[in-house]
């Protein structure tokens, strides 16, 4: 076997690894058969080592390779005419160290939750739905097709939707997983518009066709209207995900999740799934000026509105999921300004920082309590200097505004739900009213109903 | 026998067997035995209808016609559209009657769901203008019985049967004018083109496509799941478009066009009304409603992505919906009606179900490994790049449709659990189906390429005989009128 078809199987085994265990633990519930809590963690944990280890072998190959990109072609998945969708997979500088990261994270990610879940209601589903995420996130970092890509950006999501609403005896984290999904799927429809921009324009979704080069150092191929459209519409994909201004409000409701499911989620890999899409179509946004200024001015705002909104928070969660906003709207500033080893060594360590403060925050109530303690009283909170620079009045202010969530969501409810809502309620009614009349049940009886 | 003989064996076997079944419940000792006979009759003439597709896509494609023609149309046809259409008709009314309810399926509907199966599998064998009409009166007068049976579905009732009238009158007329002036034929005159018109109202009203869609929530408010989803989703308004539209000689018909904005509108439109439905009833009605008007929106297009898109989500969301119809069907029969309001904390109390109805609905909305990912991919593509506007509001209802169904399962499973409340376990007939239809829809879509390939060639037969200016059962084979 040549060392060029060992690093393509190598390459398949990162999805394999977790996709397999996927289906060994999804099955039996769906058949109506027991499973077992060990047997389930290991399921998992063994898909997601060997998609560990075959990262690894990659990374080793490709660097003896001066990293110059692999492509592995599984196929044409299936095509109609000019349309062809490819199952494209791409081992570069990029996609394989994010590969071993992410996929460590999910493994470690599992070894905890099996302790911390046990004889959890849900135990099996939330290791499937791990199981589902890391088949996602692999297909998704691999992608080199924005087809597959999309493929695994749905895979995170509808995983994410359904672990935000794990605990689903508590009305809250049903309406947190709801508003988390609503975001996510009007911000889908975003990529998906890119995905047939890209497909009209090259006449196929694989990135080889847009962008020349490989990563860091690509250039764009596409004209320059396409890229400007291609771009915008990848930075609506990524503010969702990335829970950036004005998509923001799902991302501190979010934490309604299981404590493992938050860490990997919110604290590391899904919030950087924006970012990894703007890293991988980076060439495209660096031929698109108003695109990555743009996606500047948004981080940058969401940096901003996350600090100040986070300081004023009460509950460790809620704050932890503030200070992942800012640095994600960072990260998204620095992809703008056209970085790009920076924001992905910032996404590597802020993930890694991030998810082991939120595995530790059930402890950090009986840390506060030590730390006490030790010192003989609470610990008081201190302001930040500039905020100490700033007079009473101002201070208050600004302290109110935070306290709103600076009118974020009063705003986006105001002027878009419900409007929506309200229409869609008078069409329903009106729908109601139609029926009576056609069933001769009457107008107002049918739509009193 | 050659194959030919095999095909149409098989193609009659599939219609008698129910029809058979319905005589034989309905005057014989076998109506003590109904359910038995209609399962029975339900996978043999499931089984006859895979058999005839198979022994078709073993020839050459060509289709088949037989007995009397008019305008163009055979009396018996078997062509793509057939293979496709006939066994996908044939599982959804499989699966309708082994997982119905026990009472659901006695001595008096059974013979009323086997009869409507028989004309619908007939209606989808057929080009003739006259027969279509009498089919439709044929399959629609047993889901009207069926509504009336139904307590409290007189309401549901009345609305179906007035705008079932008012569709075969439609349809009826249209096909006079057509056969008389065949608009297809260079140098038609008006006439043909006021039959090509009547004939769209007919399939809009059929179909339930806006602003002709009202009585389509009624029947899924009132009615048993079973007749709503018998009487939806085997698409025979869609088949009806593509026998008595297609086929224009100045290309792609003005009412094929008409029709397939009006579906577009009607698919963003129900998913929309979908998002603020207050039981699960109207979720499920008004959901089917947009997803299958999607069928209708890819069938006037130019491209072979987006008919192949059509005919995919044909397929796909006729399975998932009939999925999540049979899901909401074995909750109801359980716990009564759900409402989306209150949060019940179902998940606890039937957690199987809890698991299908996730699965169906993610199957609906396009998770990628099912195929309404692929489906949803053509669909989007084709509309998109033929009409710019026809491919977002083909994403909006995506979107929509995604966003009802999610609040719909944690409406409806989320919510504190109670412990005084009975546990409702799923049975094994139930999970036997609701797993056969996900296996379906996984299968084709982890592996699409001979689906998409076979609904490729369907869509190019479609195209070619824009192209030609025949009508689509004449164009490969058939005899001359």
């Amino acid at each position: 076997m040549t060392g060029t078809r060992i690093l393509s199987w190598l390459v398949v085994l990162q999805v394999l690894g977790p996709a397999v265990a996927l289906a060994l633990v999804g099955l039996p519930p769906l058949l109506g058969l027991p499973a077992r809590e060990r047997g389930v963690t290991r399921a998992v944990g063994a898909g997601f080592a060997i998609a560990l280890a075959a990262a690894a072998g990659s990374l080793a190959m490709l660097a003896a390779r001066g990293f110059a990109p692999h492509h592995v072609h599984l196929g044409t998945w299936f095509h109609v005419g000019h349309h062809e969708t490819t199952i494209d997979l791409v081992a570069d500088a990029l996609s394989i160290p994010y590969v071993c990261f992410s996929t460590g994270l999910c493994g470690l990610v599992n070894a905890f939750a099996g302790k911390y879940l046990h004889r959890e209601t849900g135990f099996v589903r939330f290791f499937v739905l791990l199981a589902l995420f890391g088949t996602g996130m692999n297909l998704l970092v691999l992608a080199g097709s924005i087809d597959v890509l999309f493929a695994g950006w749905e895979c995170v999501g509808i995983s994410s939707t359904l672990l935000i609403g794990f605990f689903h005896d508590r009305v809250a984290a049903a309406t947190a997983a709801l508003r988390a999904f609503v975001t996510y799927r009007v911000c889908d429809a975003g990529l998906l518009a890119a995905g047939v921009v890209l497909h009209a324009a090259t006449g196929s979704g694989d990135f080889e066709r847009a962008i020349a080069g490989s990563w860091p150092a690509g250039t764009c191929l596409l004209s320059p209207t396409t890229a400007l459209v291609v771009a915008l519409l990848l930075i609506f994909a990524a503010l969702g995900k990335s829970g950036q201004v004005p998509f923001s409000g799902w991302l501190p409701r979010a934490m309604e999740g299981p404590t493992p499911s938050s860490a990997i989620f919110y604290g590391a890999l899904s919030i950087h799934a924006g970012a990894y899409l703007l890293l991988r179509c980076e060439a495209i946004l660096e031929a698109a000026p108003v695109a990555a200024w743009l996606l500047v001015a948004i981080g940058a705002g969401t940096a901003i509105h996350a600090a100040l909104v986070g300081a004023v928070q009460t509950d460790l969660k809620g704050m932890l999921a503030y200070a992942s906003m800012t640095q994600a709207g960072i990260i998204l500033a620095e992809i703008g300004l056209g970085w790009r080893i920076v924001p992905l060594v910032h996404v590597v360590s802020h993930a890694i920082l991030r998810s082991l403060q939120i595995l530790r925050s059930p402890s950090a109530l009986h840390d506060r309590h030590e730390l006490a303690a030790a010192l003989g009283g609470h610990p008081g909170a201190d302001s930040g200097p500039l905020v100490r620079l700033l007079p009473e009045r101002a201070r208050t202010a600004l302290y109110h505004v935070a306290l709103e969530r600076g009118y974020e969501e009063s705003l986006v409810n105001r002027l878009v739900v419900e409007p929506v809502l309200v229409a869609l309620h008078a069409a329903a009614r009106g729908e109601r009213r139609v029926v009576g009349w056609l069933s001769g049940d009457g107008p107002r009886r049918e739509a009193d109903r | 026998m050659n194959a030919t003989d095999a095909i149409l064996a098989s193609l009659l076997a599939a219609i008698a067997v129910p029809a058979a079944g319905a005589v034989a419940t309905r005057f014989t000792a076998l109506q003590r035995s109904a359910r038995a006979v209609a399962v029975v009759s339900a996978a043999l003439a499931f089984f006859a209808a895979c058999a005839a597709a198979w022994w078709w896509h073993q020839g050459d494609g060509g289709a088949i016609a037989r007995g009397p023609v008019a305008a163009g149309g055979a009396a018996l046809v078997f062509d793509g559209l057939t293979a496709l259409a006939l066994p996908y008709a044939a599982l959804v009314w499989l699966a309708i009657v082994v997982a119905a309810p026990k009472r659901a399926l006695d001595g008096e509907s059974v013979p009323r769901l086997l009869a409507g199966e028989a004309a619908t599998l007939a209606l989808l064998a057929t080009a003739h203008p006259g027969l279509l009409v009498l089919l439709w009166i044929a399959s629609i007068v047993p889901t009207v019985l069926s509504l009336r049976a139904t307590p409290g579905g007189l309401p549901a009732a009345r609305a179906y049967g007035r705008a079932m009238a008012a569709a075969v009158v439609c349809l009826a007329v249209g096909c006079l004018l057509i056969v008389r002036d065949p608009p297809w034929r260079p140098g038609h005159g008006l006439v043909g083109d006021a039959g090509g018109w009547l004939v769209a109202v007919a399939v809009m009203l059929r179909k339930g496509v806006f602003p002709l869609h009202s009585w389509y929530p009624a029947l899924y408010s009132s009615g048993a799941y079973g007749t709503a989803l018998a009487a939806t989703m085997a698409h025979t308004a869609g088949a009806t478009a593509i026998r008595l539209l297609v086929g224009h000689a100045d290309g792609v018909a003005a009412e094929l066009v008409f029709l397939a904005q009006a579906a577009l509108v009607t698919t963003a439109y129900g998913a929309a009304l979908a998002v603020v439905q207050r039981d699960l009833r109207g979720l499920v009605g008004t959901l089917a409603m947009s997803q299958s008007a999607l069928v209708l929106a890819g069938l006037a297009g130019r491209l072979p992505t987006e008919l192949c898109g059509a005919l995919a989500v044909w397929i796909s969301a006729g399975l998932s919906l009939t999925g999540i119809g049979l899901v909401a069907w074995a909750i109801e029969s359980r716990a009564g009606s759900v409402p989306l309001d209150s949060h019940p904390g179902r998940a606890d109390d039937a957690p199987a179900l809890a698991l299908f109805f996730l699965l169906f609905g993610l199957a609906t909305l396009g998770l990628p490994g099912t195929l309404s990912f692929v489906a949803d991919d053509l669909i989007v593509s084709g509309a998109l790049d033929e009409q710019f506007h026809a491919g977002l509001l083909v994403i909006l209802a995506t979107v929509l449709a995604g966003i009802a169904l999610v609040r719909g399962w944690f409406a409806i499973f989320g919510g504190p659990a109670r412990v005084d409340r009975p546990r409702h376990p799923i049975l094994p007939r139930e999970r036997v189906v609701f797993t056969a239809l996900l296996a379906i829809l996984v299968v084709l879509g982890l592996w699409p390429g001979p689906l998409v390939a076979s609904l490729e060639r369907i869509a190019g037969t479609l195209l070619e005989s824009r192209h030609d200016a025949a009508p689509p059962s004449l164009t490969h084979g058939a005899p001359a009128p």
